[in-house]
């Protein structure tokens, strides 16, 4: 029996009958096309398909979609504003902090997710924290640097988030 | 045009993909949704060996949405099998290999039939209705076993698993062993790994009347166009690449069963059909690349010098004939390193075992390649009592021997060995670390560095198997040929058309800032089509996204077609500006005359003349500002053919690197910490620095995580224990250092900008730097390093009995 499930997903109100089977990332890609986060495992370990769940870092593969009913989910194509890259985004780019791409969507959710708990982490900090997402690609150098330069970034952000 | 060479070549310009990939607007192949499509499973193989008794698909044919079946027997009536292509060159019985099992399975994994249906959850109930029956065989699972005479026949058309041996030698080996004074020998060996691309195989394929589609994640479309031709006996392919999620040589192969698989069912059912797999299956099923072991033999004079080397390697391929020699003809691309030595000879087998196929793989052949010189020459170090570094530096390739011809064929354009080796010797701080582990630490942890040095070989030459297999009656082609498209368009906007697909190595915003130079636009002015269209995209033989193929020949495509097309538009400006053609400079896409009076004429202008205004036009000027180049390296002789020595260059350009690793050894966990990870790089011109520090960066850290640990495990029946990327032990951001990197460029004298390879480089010398770095700390124990990878289980074990046998080890 399929269930009627109701989701705000970057910022827009969702309704959809769904499997009660029916994975959140494979909700997020097949029922809303939102192709940006990536399946790498389906079984929790590569972190490709990371999102946040009512401001939570969560494995979309490790939830079902009935699991985030009545939640809010941000995805990565709902990290931009106005057409202009998130601090996080923007540090990927300049850091050269990916290649792929694949697995880009997922680091910086949890990036995201980092600091908005950690504003000033440390490399020791940062390594820890992103020691939940595998990529194959960059050896990790360059997403260190992205996550440490996009930190003061974030704060500028935050601060017009509220006076707008 | 000198004064706008360089300006973007050199820059660390703004990557022209990462925006999209970081907004999450990348477009893989599982991103793409046809009309009426239809989601395929695949069932596999239980068993590492038996035979398929019968297959029946009845019962899940008639489950609730299945639309679409492929058993044993369909794959065999309604597809062809894959002619032996060059990664089985060697075979000495010719062995129909089909996309599927057929009669046997011969690895866990192995694809055995294909279900259909509207949804992937549907497919999935599916292939639990599908009847298999197997008759199980003793699977074989190591090399040794395999080769017995009583093992039992992995392919009873041949006589014994061992379903290769050869051997290639240069110089007069057995002399120089007759005048060593010393033979210093050695067993070493390397495991199964992966490069675990995070996006897995995927395939969507469409079937009209006019043609087949396949969307493909491959990273040498040539493969399966040429893989779908020869099954479905059809000549009206196209094969596109979108974005792909990694490569690294795993995309180059094995995925040509699954693109033809994927094919048969969309003309089977009439309906697009996507087939994407899944994480487990990839470990099980995507290839691995070889375990192999090496018994080494080197002839040394006391002073250090190896006047010879001999090498029998046995490589593990696995449960198929598919990819028979890749893992021994590559040896060929790094066959001597950083080494002056003369005389060597390389004997090889290659063993059939219930394991998954293997294939390509970041480096492939020259890591193992490169661990027996780096091993072999600590050992030597150590049995004459002669610093390490000195015994490198007594044979290593001077600076005033370039360009250096190998003993085997390959040309060394430029270098600095022992310069890469001094910086790396003070970046790392050599004397202090010799220092400290005079102060051992009280916690019981050793220190222990390690330094090794090695090539990267870039620009794949088509003709290298040959050197081996001189018989083989299916050449593959010679040189290497790839294309390039750039185009004014009408608007004045720069199109360029790539002749290769990318795998995330920043090939859009490398070309970029190559015609920027050339043509004289700015970067944001170019735009790259992502996707690689086979009925497109100008590409040749070496439009592969493997090999290092990009920075030769892609590269030296793109700068010549741009050349054309700036001969062009200063012909059509000169005509339009009434101005003498010699005077006429290009700056920031306006092209201009010496002085003011010339008047200028913008891309934008031009583009409107050359396809719409027909009046403007010279007399003789073909419409249009569009020009392709075919690009063949002008350098690729002599030698791109095999002479009568079996001399023949492997690959055309040759990086370099020397690497320190700085480690710390657990003695009670056996866990090894990388405190400092150094490499010095020489590959030529730099066209993008951060480009090549990523390629740098993630090269070593795979590397890394393989001589760490990460590997695949079978248990004796063939079942793989390491199904998941945990198990498999892949290093995360915790276990992987902080790679430091500093270029020591020094310009190849003969591509188009000096350039050489940047790809896999690093992953070439870093299990030796670990094994090396490991031994050295180690070295109070007396523990010699031989076997990878050095997990904490294993280094614990060589702790350990060093401790209860003293001397022994």
């Amino acid at each position: 029996m399929n269930f009627a499930l109701k989701m705000r997903v970057n910022g827009e109100a969702h309704e959809a009958d769904v499997e009660p089977r029916m994975l959140l990332v494979h909700f997020l890609r097949d029922r809303l096309a939102l192709t940006g986060t990536h399946v790498g495992c389906v079984v929790g370990e590569c972190g490709a398909c990371s999102v946040m769940v009512d401001g939570t870092l969560v494995k979309s593969c490790l939830m079902l979609a009935v699991q985030a009913h009545s939640c809010d989910v941000t995805t990565v194509e709902g990290l931009a504003r106005d057409g202009k890259l998130h601090p996080v985004q923007e540090a990927f780019v300049s850091n050269c902090a990916l290649q792929c791409g694949y697995c880009t969507p997922g680091f910086l959710m949890a990036s995201c997710a980092l600091l908005n708990r950690t504003p000033n982490p440390t490399e020791e900090q940062i390594r820890q924290d992103l020691s939940s997402n595998l990529c194959m690609c960059t050896g990790y150098v360059q997403i260190v640097a992205a996550v440490k330069q996009a930190a003061s970034a974030l704060r500028q952000w935050n601060t017009q988030d509220t006076s707008t | 045009m000198e004064h706008t060479r360089h300006k973007h070549v050199g820059q660390r310009l703004r990557s022209k993909e990462a925006p999209r990939h970081a907004a999450g607007r990348g477009r893989f192949v599982d991103d793409l949704v046809l009309p009426r499509m239809l989601h395929a499973c695949i069932l596999r193989s239980p068993y590492g060996h038996a035979r398929i008794i019968s297959a029946h698909g009845e019962q899940a044919a008639r489950a609730p949405g299945v639309l679409g079946m492929l058993t044993p027997d369909d794959i065999r009536r309604l597809s062809r099998p894959f002619k032996p292509g060059r990664y089985s060159a060697g075979l000495r019985v010719a062995i129909p290999e089909y996309a599927s099992a057929i009669d046997k399975v011969r690895y866990v994994g192995e694809p055995v039939a294909m279900v259909a249906a509207d949804t992937r959850a549907r497919a999935e109930d599916a292939l639990e209705l599908l009847e298999v029956e197997y008759d199980a065989l003793t699977a074989v699972t190591n090399a040794d076993a395999a080769s017995r005479p009583s093992a039992p026949l992995i392919y009873e058309e041949l006589d014994s698993n061992v379903a290769w041996q050869g051997h290639v030698s240069y110089g007069d080996v057995d002399r120089a062993f007759a005048r060593a004074d010393k033979v210093v020998r050695e067993k070493l060996s390397i495991h199964r790994y992966s490069s675990t691309p995070l996006e897995p195989f995927a395939c969507l394929a469409e079937h009209t009347p006019e043609r087949l589609t396949i969307w493909c994640n491959s990273q040498a479309p040539e493969v399966i166009y040429e893989a779908l031709t020869e099954a479905l006996n059809i000549d009206t392919v196209l094969v596109r690449v979108p974005d792909v999620g990694g490569g690294f040589g795993q995309k180059i192969h094995l995925i040509r069963k699954y693109a033809v698989l994927t094919a048969l069912m969309a003309m089977r059912t009439g309906r697009p059909v996507k087939w994407i797999e899944d994480r487990s299956e990839h470990m099980m099923a995507g290839g691995h690349s070889c375990g192999q072991e090496f018994d080494v033999e080197a002839a040394v004079n006391v002073d250090g010098e190896v006047l010879g080397l001999k090498i029998r390697d046995t490589d593990d391929v696995g449960g198929s004939i598919g990819a028979l020699t890749i893992h021994f003809t590559n040896k060929l691309n790094n066959l001597f390193n950083t080494y002056k030595v003369q005389h060597l000879r390389l004997e090889g087998r290659s063993v059939l075992t219930n394991k998954c196929p293997v294939v390509p793989n970041r480096g492939i052949g020259k890591p193992g390649m490169c661990f027996i010189w780096e091993r072999m020459m600590d050992r030597i170090a150590q049995e004459l009592r002669i610093d390490p570094i000195e015994i490198r530096r007594r044979n290593l390739i001077s600076a005033d021997q370039f360009p250096y011809t190998t003993p085997n064929g390959n040309i060394y354009g430029s270098g600095d060995f022992q310069g890469l080796l001094s910086r790396v010797l003070e970046k790392v701080g050599y004397a202090e670390i010799r220092r400290q582990q005079e102060h051992p630490a009280s916690n019981g942890r050793l220190l222990g560095i390690g330094v090794v040095i090695g090539i990267e070989p870039g620009g794949r030459n088509a003709a290298r198997d040959m050197a081996i297999f001189p018989e083989s009656k299916q050449m593959p082609g010679a040189g290497g040929v790839q294309g390039a498209t750039v185009k004014v368009e009408k608007n004045g906007r720069v199109a360029l058309t790539l002749g290769s697909p990318s795998c995330g190595q920043g090939h859009e915003t490398t070309a970029s800032q190559i015609v920027a130079d050339v043509l004289g636009v700015s970067p944001d002015r170019i735009s790259i089509s992502g996707t690689f269209d086979s009925t497109l995209s100008p590409w040749g033989v070496s439009a592969s996204n493997s090999g290092n193929n990009f920075h030769l020949y892609d590269v030296g495509a793109v700068h010549g077609a741009a050349t054309r097309l700036r001969e062009r538009i200063l012909t059509l400006s000169a005509h339009v500006l009434k101005a003498d053609r010699g005077s006429l400079q290009i700056d920031a896409g306006v092209v201009h005359g010496a002085s003011d009076r010339d008047g200028t004429v913008t891309f934008a202008e031009l583009g409107k003349i050359a396809y719409a205004n027909q009046s403007l036009l010279p007399v003789g000027f073909e419409p249009g500002l569009e020009e392709t180049y075919y690009f063949s390296h002008p350098h690729a002789d002599p030698l791109m053919v095999p002479d009568t020595l079996g001399r023949v260059r492997a690959q055309y350009t040759f990086s370099s690197a020397a690497h320190a690793a700085v480690v710390e050894v657990d003695q009670d966990t056996g866990r090894v910490r990388v405190l400092r990870y150094v490499i010095v790089s020489d590959n030529g011109t730099l066209i993008n620095p951060d480009v090549v520090d990523g390629q740098i960066y993630g090269s070593a850290a795979h590397g890394i995580s393989v001589a760490l640990g990460e590997g695949f495990v079978y248990d004796a029946g063939g079942q793989l224990l390491t199904l998941t990327l945990l198990d498999y032990g892949k290093s995360t951001t915790l276990e992987t250092p902080q790679i430091e990197i500093e270029h020591h460029p020094v310009p190849d004298p003969f591509t188009t900008l000096g350039q050489k390879a940047a790809g896999e480089g690093a992953a070439i010398p870093s299990p030796a730097a670990i094994a090396s770095a490991v031994e050295d700390a180690l070295s109070p124990l007396g523990v010699k390093i031989r076997h990878l990878p050095l997990s904490p289980e294993h280094v614990w074990h060589l702790v350990h009995d060093a401790r209860r046998s003293p001397g022994e080890r």
